[in-house]
């Protein structure tokens, strides 16, 4: 190994684990707002490259019809909820909030000449497309099982893993896919060739981790979603909906996947499944961040991005035994680092 | 067992084993293939059953288990030159057995050694990492035949008689399983099964009755594993092949939905679970085609909707569901007993430790201060209660009296000051050292495991009292010390007035009756000291006469006695001294007729003029 | 009526429309989801495509997905065999599961088509496998002519890619082998994953092992990130695929990247620069605009492989016929007969001429070496 290929082996894991750590930190914030761990984030990633990559290769997009249908399973289940309740139907028009803006992105994706409008527009309704899934899923998935335990979650999660994926392969096919990449141009430091497409990832990502950190520093919604994670009663007490938190973390960390997923495609061919090993990753820099500290977590994704690139240098069929079994030692960590016997909530 | 339903028994595992014979000829010959599936992936789930069902330990690591011990099993049966040290081995299923089970255990020993101690999240992320981690080494070893898989494992063959058909390796498969089944229901109906179901009721009650939770969980990991092996092992022999792809994560995902579907928190959960997610499949590969045409792949993504809507509205699993439908009809059938049964109350007592010498100091607490940050929850707090004496602790809501207790009993360590008990420090000592030592205590937010009886919820206090394992409970060795925890557990239960509700669950009783059965919880540890967090609180007047009652007599039996509590006409006539608490700060101490006229006390208590 | 009993009626309605009546029944397994989904959703996708007469018999297809996982393609093997009854099976996908199935098919007497590539599952000859046809080009022909070409494009040193699965497993040893045979030294094997998001570390450790080509052995669109990662890091040597990337996808997703690179096809790349006077052009040309018209876009070379094995069970079972009814053992016993006396037969993918000895009857006639020119396959001279 010389000095080149560390610099360029460098940039690789920087760039992967740059999207892990967004991942991780989507990852994080739904946990400790929800306790739910989000497995089908990827699914997110996946969906938004491929949907990408179909307005550029000129398919049509189907992920509209998707929305569509969650979203009148949505307001079915708050029918039938009211009508439990005993409630009458009444009609509150922040409830059409979500049904407009599901039209209105399913229209646009179905009217729009989607492969002449240009990269920015076809990236920017790609996730606009996305955002509205996370929301959607955590009212017809998980609100009605809000207070069940934490196994109960975690088995949904990974059930909806599981049914999203299969929907994925439907949807997009079992080929891979891959979109234009935002510039062509190449710089060359040293002896090193610099992708554009690099930068831009790198830029993004800290540039939303930015946002990410305003939003909730000096945000009164962020700073209410802090709130709920923190203590989801007292949350509730002063008037935070946890249900709204919930979807507002689950559109939140949508956002952030279908952003990465825009991000990635034009780097790498993306797969109808290639979304769950990307977000585990993701979630190999929660642990490592404890499942609570973000800034940990963050560092650990990138660090990880790193350790993945170098041992497939070396190994490249023992990769993924390397990054996984790499978590032993962490846990082992953490394991050491905790003092005394602790109950859960 | 009475000779009646001994004569059951013998008679239910009598037609379970007609059944087991007959059955394979009965059936159609793929139906035999699909049981021997069930069966397989049956004892695989029944491990789940008991890590997370019952232990509350979530893992996804079962699949790569069954592998490790599949992949051993077939390494050893096909590989013609073994190298000498394990070529001993070679050619024989019991070798075969053993190394599979010995090399599952050794990786289950590491995995769970590095995350037991953590908290819920760290193990199902983690597991889910080993799964993928060994899946692609099963598939990138050379000598695993990568991911092509080994073929041509010889059938198997056990005292002579092979088991090449379906037909007598459903005979063998189901054997098995029964005879696992078996196995957990007896360890479940133990001191070791106890100790386990307590892991799912919270850690610090389970220390503070002197359960090592870290080694129970360490135990319940690798029974499950154990359990993954055998199944592994049974695998290699009825498919005679083994390669990566059943043993990947996806397949460890599918053993705890069939935990989950099949209801995670009954043994027989594992059996309808395995049943209920394999003839599921069968379904939608014959049914799907038809309603949705044959072009598609809708399977997947059709049972993953499945499993969300079944987790939706059976969040217990089938055999809850059923369980309920089921139990009117059962009870109408059965009069529920009352009373143990005549093998408990045969018993002889269990030895108690010796009591303390009247007036001998139990506990000597000197400059305790506890902060958390900058909020200081206890400062400078000294007091002794000796044997035979109550002491009462007051003090409005946030004084930190329950942080105090805490410290106490070592669930919490103190910021500075020391603590005595019978005159040695407790520095540096667990929860559960004090528990040995002869401390039991209770708790404000009542921990007991509500799907639990009375009566066995009682016997985990007197889990030091006994010392029998996993095996003996397993092998039914255990009895005649079950017999007398039992029956310690029944006579703490009538001496504290719920002699009526033995085998009512826990989680039925009213809160008041809770927190009386948590005192016979206490009181089944044979202790010495005895800390009460509100126990009068929901109690009615009657109910809290017979309260008084109860700790006068142990007061009289020399055990000393420290509660925290609110109503004060209880306080007043029942404790000998009284220590009032505000801020952290002791304020007042003494008989209760002095506290009373503290004006400190009082100005605490009804606030002092502004 | 509440909606469980909808549910139901509509299953036992739907299950009691299907037909009933005697015919040829033919089970179809592949792996259309898990790791070999690649090359199982082509080759389920085919089913419709296949013929749905034979003689004057009609032949009706029950289709199962094994998930990869071989236990599940010997379960569904079984289920055709014991409750379906069928008269023989294509498939399974992946060469494990293939491996794993093929007793139970000997052992009930069913004629098994298996679109595998590993001559694992015919060779050596003994009773079991003589149940067995195989309906590819063997991937050691395929790996072989490559490594001839290579000879003649004066390869001497060569790196080898595949992804980790039985797929690329079985072509590393396949193609480690050929390339010692043809004194093509083999400096570096990089193994990859179709998910992963960057082939970036094993591309550097190509290029610093400086071999004079890369040979890419993946199935589908896999077959194009490491090539065209190799390109963006400079590597400018010779680059060759095996038949996995032989499909349009390959060129889209690779772009001017591939250009010039060698693949190993079949004439369904380049059927429009074929001799019409090649019978397998217009087999090829109608199972690929069918193909194309139902899904919009080309099938891969594994779609043909069970498209050719219903050609093969087409022109067999009315040979067949003549020993005894579908459904009796005679009968499919006349079937595996009568496959192995199947000659000249035009298939999408090449001739075939079966024999008791050989089970595949491809030869190298079957292959067709392309070039990738101005964004086109194009036959190489």
């Amino acid at each position: 190994m010389n000095a080149q290929i560390a610099l360029l082996l460098g940039q690789d894991g920087f760039i992967n684990g740059a999207i892990y750590a967004l991942l991780a930190l989507s990852i994080l914030l739904v946990f400790s707002v929800t306790r739910i761990l989000l497995i089908p984030l990827g699914e997110f990633v996946s969906y938004a490259a491929l949907t990408m990559a179909s307005m550029q290769a000129g398919k049509p997009v189907m992920l509209g019809a998707m929305l569509v249908a969650l979203c009148l399973i949505g307001l079915l289940m708050d029918a039938r909820d009211a009508l439990r309740a005993g409630r009458r139907l009444r009609f509150r028009a922040s409830k059409l909030l979500m049904p407009a803006y599901v039209a209105a992105v399913t229209g646009l994706s179905v009217t729009l000449p989607l492969e002449h409008i240009g990269m920015a527009f076809q990236g920017a309704l790609t996730v606009a497309l996305v955002v509205p899934l996370g929301p959607l899923l955590y009212r017809v998935l998980f609100l009605p099982i809000a207070s069940a335990n934490g196994l109960v979650l975690l088995i949904v999660a990974i059930a909806a893993h599981v049914a999203l994926t299969s929907a994925g392969l439907l949807i997009f096919g079992p080929e891979g896919s891959r979109t234009e990449p935002f510039s062509d141009a190449t710089f060359t430091i040293g002896d090193a060739i610099i992708n554009s497409q690099t930068l831009w990832v790198i830029a993004l990502s800290f540039i939303l981790i930015a946002l990410l950190y305003a939003f909730f520093e000096k945000n009164l919604y962020g700073k209410a979603l802090r709130a709920t994670a923190v203590d989801r009663l007292g949350a509730q007490l002063v008037g935070i909906s946890p249900a709204l938190a919930g979807k507002a973390s689950f559109a939140l960390a949508a956002f952030i996947s279908g952003l990465s997923g825009v991000l990635i495609a034009p780097i790498t061919t993306i797969y109808f499944d290639s979304g769950f090993v990307i977000s585990l990753k993701g979630f190999v820099g929660a642990i490592i961040g404890g499942l609570a500290s973000y800034p940990v977590a963050a560092a650990g994704a990138v660090a990880l991005g790193l350790v993945e690139a170098f041992s497939t240098f070396y190994a490249s069929s023992y990769k993924e035994v390397i990054v996984f079994t790499l978590l032993l030692p962490v846990l082992l960590w953490r394991s050491v680092a905790q003092k005394g016997v602790k109950d859960e909530q | 067992m009475s000779p009646i339903l001994r004569f059951r028994t013998a008679l239910l595992a009598l037609a379970a084993i007609v059944v087991v014979l007959v059955a394979p000829h009965l059936l159609a010959p793929y139906q035999v293939v699909v049981l021997n599936n069930v069966g397989i992936f049956a004892l695989v789930t029944l491990g789940i059953v008991l890590l997370t069902g019952i232990g509350g330990l979530t893992s996804f690591g079962q699949a790569a288990f069954v592998g490790i011990s599949a992949y051993a099993t077939a390494c050893l049966a096909t590989m013609a030159d073994l190298p000498p040290w394990l070529a001993w081995l070679g050619g024989s299923p019991w070798g075969a057995l053993a190394a599979g089970l010995a090399l599952t255990l050794l990786v289950a020993a590491i995995l769970g050694g590095v995350t037991l101690r953590l908290s819920g999240h760290y193990l199902p992320l983690g597991t889910i990492a080993w799964g993928i981690s060994l899946y692609y080494l099963f598939g990138t070893l050379d000598i695993l035949g990568g991911f092509a898989g080994i073929t041509g494992v010889p059938p198997l063959r056990l005292f002579g008689i092979g088991f090449e058909s379906s037909e007598s390796l459903f005979v063998l498969i189901w054997v098995v399983v029964l005879v696992s089944l078996l196995a957990t229901l007896n360890l479940l109906d133990s001191r070791a099964g106890r100790a386990i179901r307590t892991l799912n009721g919270g850690q610090i009650m389970a220390e503070s009755m002197g359960i090592d939770t870290f080694r129970t969980k360490m135990v319940t990991f690798l029974l499950a594993a154990g359990l993954a092996a055998f199944a592994g092992w049974l695998y290699a022999y009825t498919q005679r092949f083994v390669a990566p792809t059943p043993f990947s994560l996806q397949a460890g995902i599918e053993y705890m939905f069939m935990a989950l579907i099949g209801g995670a928190g009954f043994v027989w959960g594992a059996i309808i679970g395995a049943g209920a997610v394999v003839y599921l499949k069968e379904l939608l590969q014959d049914v799907l085609p038809l309603l949705l045409g044959k072009g598609g792949n809708y399977e997947t993504m059709v049972f993953g909707l499945l499993v969300i809507v079944l987790m939706q509205k059976m969040p217990l699993g089938i055999t809850d569901t059923a369980a309920r439908r089921l139990k009117p009809l059962l009870h109408a059938r059965r009069p529920a007993p009352s009373g143990a049964a005549p093998w408990i109350t045969a018993a002889p007592p269990l030895p108690r430790r010796p009591r303390p010498a009247p007036a001998e100091s139990i506990l000597e607490v000197r400059g305790l201060t506890r902060r958390f940050g900058g909020l200081v929850a206890n400062h400078d707090l000294s007091f002794s209660v000796q044997a035979g004496q109550i002491l009462a602790v007051i003090g409005p809501n946030g004084a930190g009296k329950s942080t105090l207790f805490n410290q106490l009993s070592c669930v919490d360590t103190p910021t500075a000051g020391q603590i005595f008990f019978r005159g040695r420090t407790v520095n540096g000592r667990s929860a559960r050292d004090m528990a040995a030592a002869g401390l039991a205590r209770t708790f404000q937010h009542v921990k007991l495991l509500p799907t639990m009886s009375v009566l066995e919820n009682a016997a985990i206090g007197a889990h030091l009292r006994g010392g029998k394992g996993v095996f003996s409970s397993i092998l039914r060795l255990d009895r005649r010390e079950e017999a007398q925890l039992l029956k310690e557990a029944e006579t703490q239960l009538v001496r504290v007035g719920l002699g009526a509700h033995l085998h009512a669950e826990a989680g039925s009783l009213a809160l008041g009756q809770q927190r009386v059965l948590e005192i016979a919880r206490a009181l089944c540890a044979d202790p010495c000291l005895l800390l009460l967090d509100e126990p009068a609180a929901g109690l009615r007047l009657k109910e809290k006469e017979n309260l008084a009652d109860l700790l006068s007599k142990l007061r009289a039996e020399g055990i000393a006695v420290v509660l925290v509590e609110h109503d004060m006409d209880f306080v007043m006539g029942l404790a000998d001294r009284v220590m009032v608490m505000d801020f952290g700060e002791k304020i007042a101490e003494g008989l209760p007729e002095q506290v009373q006229a503290n004006p400190l006390v009082l100005e605490a208590y009804l606030g002092g003029a502004e | 009526m509440s909606a469980k009993r909808l549910m139901v009626s509509m299953i036992f309605g739907a299950l009691y429309l299907s037909p009933a009546y005697a015919q040829v029944k033919v089970g179809v397994v592949t792996s259309s989801s898990g790791p070999v989904a690649l090359v199982g959703i082509p080759q389920k996708n085919t089913v419709p495509f296949l013929p749905a007469k034979a003689g004057d018999q009609t032949i009706e297809y029950i289709a199962l997905d094994d998930g990869s996982d071989p236990s599940a393609a010997v379960s569904a093997f079984r289920k055709l065999i014991n409750e379906e009854k069928v008269d023989a099976i294509i498939g399974p996908s992946g060469t494990a599961s293939a491996v794993a199935a093929l007793g139970f098919a000997a052992e009930a007497g069913v004629p098994m088509l298996a679109p595998v590539g590993s001559t694992a599952v015919i060779l050596p000859m003994d009773d079991k496998k003589k149940w067995v046809f195989k309906t590819t080009q063997n991937d050691e022909i395929v790996s072989t002519a490559l490594a001839k070409q290579m000879v003649k494009d004066g390869v001497k040193t060569v790196a080898f890619v595949s992804p980790t699965d039985p797929y690329g497993d079985n072509w590393l040893k396949v193609f480690s082998a050929d390339a010692q045979k043809a004194g093509i030294k083999l400096v570096d094997t990089e193994r990859f994953q179709r998910q992963d998001t960057s082939f970036t570390a094993q591309g550097l450790k190509i290029i610093s092992a400086k071999p004079d080509a890369v040979m890419i052995a993946a199935p589908g669109s896999s077959a194009v990130m490491p090539q065209t990662t190799l390109y963006d890091l400079g590597y400018r040597g010779k680059y060759y695929q095996s038949h996995g990337a032989a499909l349009s996808g390959y060129l889209q997703l690779g772009g001017k990247k591939v250009e010039g690179t060698t693949v190993a096809g079949s004439i369904m790349l380049v059927l429009d620069q074929a001799q019409d006077s090649n019978p397998s052009k217009q087999v090829a040309a109608a199972y690929m605009d069918a193909y194309q018209k139902k899904y919009g876009v080309k099938p891969a070379t594994f779609g043909a492989n069970v498209y050719d094995a219903g050609l093969l069970l087409e022109q067999a079972i009315p040979v067949a016929l003549k020993a005894g009814a579908p459904g009796t053992p005679a009968f499919r016993s006349a079937l595996r007969d009568a496959l192995e006396q199947v000659k000249e037969l035009p298939g999408a993918q090449g001739i075939y001429n079966l024999s008791p000895t050989d089970h595949s009857g491809f030869d190298e006639r079957g292959i067709e070496l392309v070039t990738v020119k101005n964004g086109q396959w194009a036959p190489l001279k």
